[in-house]
């Protein structure tokens, strides 16, 4: 599970005051909670529902019937043969669909979706957290998505002021993506092959996120993909080698009207198992709803609800910047498979902050895992949106 | 000293009120006509600097092809440069609403899902109709945001559809949202309108082009980022990176720097008017000073009083000075709403002017910046001041004694006479040795000796009066005393012979020039148009224009039964060197096209042998101002980057001051890629009638934005417009005609009044009242005679420099000399009669004196 919040929330509606404005928004909300609610009553999308019939490696690539869907990567890498990890890193394409059939115009800006690319990377020898992102309609010249035909699955021009693209290929087994960033210092090129192989997140891939029947996506993963390549920081290469978890999931439902963000945890025990859960919180800042999948190390899954787990905040952070108050330390306690684990951010201050859609902030970073002890246990990455005084989920 | 003023100003009106208020009324034109000039050149630009903040205000730079619009994908070049924040493209065109009237609406295509702020989404924006569904704006066809100005006009809500045209291309439009433009940019037209980039380029332009690309650049890191001279600095940098980057096809400009450029581009245009209001200003300035004159003549008693009981020479002084300036306010306060006015009730035809040659925005509002009031006040207060200076300075070095004795000052006007005359060649020699010498190459130096002449022009005139008047044997009491008496009242009456006399001589010159310049352009269509029908869309508008038809369109009228051959015209502005000029593309290959070009140099036949091959022929202004010629290399910037074209042939033209290029229709579509036509000429089958083809295809083809004209219409058209771009010439004459007319009713009016112990003495001595009624309109007729006469003088000057000097300096078209006879003659019987009517109520005045006015210390 990943960022999904498509309606706008109550106090953002109303300070915006009545009706959807774009000439008067582009400040206030990011443009995907604008196509939102523009798009509700007119358009229409395929609704995730059960029974899909997934179909690889095709299902790798676009499903343009439903209005979101991102591939999502993120890991923890070793540089230059060191033994411990230096580097966390997240990369992400966005796709977000702007209309459901393609609009009448000749003319190649007659496009259905935008893309939208996030690439953040943490360097923990120097504590510094860096995020690069960008967003352009699919139009030929500067990104899009492509047909399975060849193995590439999307690609983007660089974010402004790069001269160079991001791409994100299928391999044959797993993925290779590339991306660059020359204001923020940041450049990598990485390769993946899976060690486990893919695992449905819910029952046949289809993943609920509310109450409701059309809140739901569907939502697969390799969770542990090994990852080499090289990564520049700053100007410096250094050759990095690592573990990875991908998702890739596909939808047109939104946040219900009372949920206000989530928290994401996805976790590489040392013991061969893997652990994600997400929780979506509501006004109040109690979980809502949550989904989890437990894999084994033979990659058998098991599917857990809110009632198996509990998520304890040790310790926040406030950001400076949005006035977010995020946790940066858990206790996670799964009886059911009888887990207790602490779950500790690697450096804190891991919040993306975009600068092409303002208030769009959310905190995404590599944490380790350790028993109460401080035993390592295990990586991983967590990911919490809608923490921020005006702060919204990527999508 | 405040107190007096007040005091006898008061006094003074009340005196002689009419003298008084035309003389407010002739600073207040002099001021009125500077100003008119001024509030419609500011708001030309201010148009153009309107949409430009409206739709670009976010960015510091712009990407604009040399040679029309850009291939899309510089896009990706400008983002990758490292010096770049954002950048978004703009397609822009000119749709024309089918409407009563119908109007141009100035379409901006635009990214709409793209996040970079718009000056028009800022954080608050007010009012329902500002908000929109972004998935009608991508998806809906014909979805339009227009000004809220332009709806209410039109009666237009959200969900409003209306028909427009861009070329033959036809669409229905829907009005998706409201947009308050003004708020961003008060100057901004209202007939702004924006849509998605996808609709504007799919629906009435061109898939894969745009014609700017906008550009924010990065300053982050930079000292002191977001102030302005960083930016800046950031900017020029990006600017030469990115001009590196895209080739010599492309250029890369500021705001301000785009701003300067359409000031470039009215540069010719602002200067004429500006010289003319000049002129005007300094015929008003002579009023002043007769005015002052006269005023001060009557007063000398009240003077030499003041002086006897202890008023100092600079008291005095400035008392003159102040009253004089108190002129200068009431005339600026007059001036001003004229000076609106004027402007106001010509904007219609400026601004077409303005959009017709220069295709700017169209002016829609005045504007009236603080400056401007300023400057009006200083060309009224000071040239009151200026105008009363000599004879104020004059008055106060005075001797008390001699003030209060009454005498009249002819006799040392006499005797300065000649040393004004002399001052008068003096000047003309000393413009004349260098212009010779020095000033030809200079740009200007035709208005320098326009300065000089006008200059000259009334400091002839004395000695003309004297010369003319004193030697007229006298015959009695009639028209030979009366002109006689002109020579004696020499200070006063020449001024008015000056006065009248300059605005004579524009009246004559200019109508000369624009007389010869419209003869020449009729010869000049003769012999180009040839067709004999001419047609374009409704919404082409000019060489700019990117409206063209359909090549299905231009097929079924080759193939139409009147039709024997069809000729078809593509055009665009584009780079040569440093000029900005027009080529076009024309099918040379037509049998007769030798005839069709009056050819200033090169062999007809040779010429069009060369330009089939890919030479290109080229204007007279371009040959002009380029110094390029016969066989040499013309160079033309193209999207690709810059080609030279052998030049063939140079031609007469007067469609373009600017300059213009002309080849054959495949070597156009080699330059600037195959495209369709914006005008078609149809060569008739013989025996058939232009007129009557002209109504069947309007009929055949009502359903098509198309626009037929006959030859004759044409050519009507073209002289109609020709005429429209003269009218704010023809409006600043009028002004200045007017001027010089007050000022003879005002010297008659003083003469009047200061002979009135005069004229009582000869109706004492039995003089009948239809003698004095005569004596003054002979003085009237005289003043008229003598200035027209110095009038005309100066105007034959003034032609020949306008023609052969600042035409050629500034246009570069050959004008040849055609005399408008009919015209002159009416202008000069005209202003005979002016003259005649203006003495008329000076003379009544005069005639109705009663002996009893008889006054023993004025003997």
């Amino acid at each position: 599970m990943r960022c999904r919040s498509f309606a706008p929330r109550r106090q953002d509606a109303k300070k915006r005051g009545s009706g959807l404005r774009v000439f008067a928004s582009w400040r206030e909300i990011s443009v995907f909670l604008l196509l939102t609610v523009g798009l509700l009553g007119t358009e229409q999308w395929r609704q995730a529902q059960q029974g899909y019939s997934w179909s690889f490696p095709q299902d790798h690539w676009v499903h343009p019937d439903y209005r979101i869907e991102w591939w999502y990567f993120t890991g923890h890498l070793r540089a230059n043969g060191q033994e411990r990890p230096r580097f966390g890193y997240q990369f992400t394409f966005y796709r977000v669909g702007l209309l459901s059939q393609a609009p009448p115009f000749d003319s190649d800006w007659s496009t259905r979706s935008l893309i939208m690319g996030h690439a953040a990377v943490t360097d923990l020898e120097s504590g510094e957290h860096r995020f690069s992102e960008l967003l352009y309609r699919t139009v030929p010249m500067l990104g899009g998505f492509d047909s399975t035909s060849g193995p590439r699955i999307a690609w983007s021009r660089a974010p402004t002021g790069t001269d160079g693209i991001w791409e994100l290929h299928w391999n044959g087994e797993a993925f290779d993506f590339n991306a660059r960033d020359d204001r923020q210092g940041l450049a990598f090129d990485l390769a993946t092959t899976p060690r486990k192989p893919l695992i449905f997140q819910g029952p046949d891939g289809y993943s609920q996120k509310g109450r409701g029947a059309d809140s739901s996506s569907f939502y697969y993963s390799f969770t542990r993909l090994d990852t080499r390549g090289t990564l520049s920081w700053d100007g410096q290469f250094y050759a990095v080698e690592g573990q990875s978890w991908m998702d890739h999931e596909f939808s047109s439902s939104v946040l219900a009207e009372n949920q206000v963000g989530w928290d994401w945890f996805s976790l590489q025990l040392e013991d061969g198992r893997e652990i994600m859960l997400y929780q979506l919180r509501d006004r109040s800042g109690a979980a809502d709803f949550g989904r989890g999948t437990i894999v084994s190390a033979q990659g058998e899954t098991a599917f857990i609800d809110l009632t198996d787990w509990t998520v304890q905040p040790q310790r926040h952070w406030d950001s400076p910047a949005s006035g977010g108050r995020y946790p940066v330390q858990w206790t996670l306690r799964i009886p059911s498979h009888n887990l207790r684990l602490q779950v500790v951010a690697l450096l804190d201050d891991q919040e993306n902050r975009s600068r092409l859609l303002p208030n769009l902030d959310y905190w995404e970073g590599p944490v380790q895992v350790t028993d109460a002890q401080g035993s390592p246990l295990g990586r991983g990455f967590v990911e919490m949106t809608g923490y921020g005084k005006n702060s919204r989920p990527p999508i | 000293m405040i107190r007096y003023l007040i005091h006898t100003a008061w006094a003074h009106f009340r005196q002689g009120p009419i003298l008084y208020l035309l003389t407010v009324f002739g600073v207040a034109l002099g001021v009125a006509s500077v100003m008119g000039i001024q509030i419609i050149n500011r708001s030309a630009v201010g148009a153009f600097r309107g949409s430009i903040q409206a739709i670009s205000s976010n960015a510091d730079l712009s990407v604009l092809g040399k040679s029309g619009p850009l291939p899309e994908t510089v896009l990706p070049t400008v983002l990758a440069d490292p010096g770049v924040e954002s950048a978004w493209p703009v397609y822009r065109l000119d749709a024309q609403v089918s409407a009563d009237p119908p109007f141009y609406l100035e379409v901006y295509g635009l990214d709409l899902s793209a996040p970079q702020l718009r000056p028009w989404s800022a954080e608050s924006a007010p009012g329902q109709e500002d908000a929109y569904d972004l998935s009608d704006a991508l998806s809906k066809p014909g979805w339009i945001a227009v000004s809220k100005r332009l709806a209410e006009r039109m009666g237009w809500e959200k969900g409003s559809t209306f028909q427009v045209s861009q070329g033959t291309r036809q669409a229905e439009l829907e009005v998706g949202a409201m947009v308050d433009f003004e708020r961003f940019s008060p100057q901004s037209s209202s007939k702004l309108a924006v849509m998605d980039i996808a609709q504007a380029q799919g629906l009435l332009g061109r898939r894969g082009r745009v014609h700017q690309v906008d550009v924010r650049v990065f300053t982050q890191g930079r000292r002191g980022a977001e102030g302005g001279e960083p930016r800046e600095e950031a900017g020029k940098e990006v600017a030469q990176r990115l001009e590196d980057a895209l080739g010599p096809a492309v250029e890369v400009l500021s705001g301000k720097e785009r701003e300067d450029q359409a000031r470039d581009l009215l540069g010719a245009f602002r200067l004429n008017l500006t010289a003319l209001s000049l002129i005007s200003l300094f015929v008003g300035l002579f009023l002043i000073y007769s005015s002052t004159q006269a005023s001060l003549v009557r007063r000398r008693q009240e003077f030499g009083l003041l002086r006897s009981l202890g008023a100092t020479r600079r008291q005095l002084l400035t008392v003159i000075l102040a009253e004089a300036a108190w002129l200068g306010v009431l005339g600026v306060a007059l001036g001003l709403p004229v000076g609106y006015w004027v402007a106001s009730s010509n904007l219609e035809v400026v601004s077409s002017t303005v959009t017709n040659i220069y295709l700017l925005s169209e002016i829609e509002s005045l504007q009236f910046p603080p400056w401007l009031l300023a400057l009006a006040a200083s060309i009224g207060l000071g040239g009151a001041v200026l105008g009363a200076w000599l004879p104020a300075l004059d008055m106060s070095r005075q001797d008390p004694k001699d003030l209060l004795v009454a005498y009249t000052l002819h006799e040392r006007i006499a005797h300065s006479a000649l040393g004004m005359a002399a001052l008068a060649v003096l000047i003309l020699a000393g413009a004349g040795g260098w212009y010779v010498w020095l000033g030809r190459g200079w740009q200007p130096s035709g208005f320098v000796l326009g300065v000089a002449l006008l200059a000259a022009l009334p400091l002839l005139s004395p000695m003309l009066v004297r010369l003319s008047c004193g030697r007229l044997p006298l015959r009695g009491f009639g028209w030979g005393y009366s002109l006689r008496a002109l020579g004696l009242d020499l200070q006063k009456t020449a001024s008015a012979v000056a006065a009248l006399s300059v605005a004579v001589s524009m009246l004559v010159g200019i109508t000369l020039m624009i007389g010869s310049f419209r003869k020449t352009v009729e010869v000049w269509m003769e012999a180009t148009i040839q067709a004999d029908i001419y047609i374009t869309t409704p919404s082409w508008r000019g060489r700019r224009s990117e409206a063209s038809i359909s090549p299905d369109l231009v097929e079924s009228l080759r193939s139409h039964p009147t039709v024997k051959a069809v000729d078809r015209l593509r055009s665009r502005q584009t780079v040569s060197g440093s000029n900005r000029i027009s080529i076009a593309g024309v099918d040379l290959h037509l049998s007769g096209k030798e005839e069709r070009f009056k050819l200033l140099a090169g062999d007809p036949k040779e010429a069009l042998q060369a330009a089939r091959q890919g030479a290109a022929l080229i204007s007279e202004p371009l040959a002009r101002r380029s110094g390029l010629g016969l066989g040499d290399q013309l160079e033309v910037t193209v999207p690709t980057g810059q080609v030279e074209l052998p030049i063939a042939a140079v031609y007469y033209d007067y469609g373009s001051e600017r300059g213009a290029a002309l080849v054959d229709w495949s070597t156009y579509a080699d330059l600037f890629g195959p495209g369709p036509p914006s005008n078609l000429a149809l060569y008739l089958r013989p025996g058939l009638e232009a007129e009557q083809v002209v109504e069947q295809l309007q009929e055949e083809f009502a359903a098509t934005p198309l626009f037929f004209r006959s030859n004759r219409n044409l050519r009507q058209a073209a002289l109609q417009i020709f005429d429209q771009t003269f009218a704010v010439v023809r409006l600043l004459q009028g002004m200045s005609l007017l001027i010089a007319a007050c000022a003879i009713t005002l010297t008659l009016l003083i003469l009047a009044r200061e002979r009135i112990s005069e004229l009582a003495l000869y109706r004492a001595l039995g003089a009948a009242r239809r003698q004095i009624l005569g004596i003054y309109l002979g003085k009237g007729l005289g003043m008229a005679v003598l200035g027209l006469a110095l009038g005309w003088l100066g105007g034959l000057a003034l032609a020949a420099l306008l023609i052969f000097v600042i035409n050629r300096a500034y246009f570069g078209w050959t004008v040849q000399v055609y005399w408008p006879w009919s015209t002159l003659a009416q202008e000069t019987a005209g202003i005979l009669l002016a003259a005649v009517l203006a003495a008329i109520y000076p003379a009544l005045r005069a005639s109705r004196t009663p002996a009893t006015e008889l006054n023993r210390d004025e003997m």
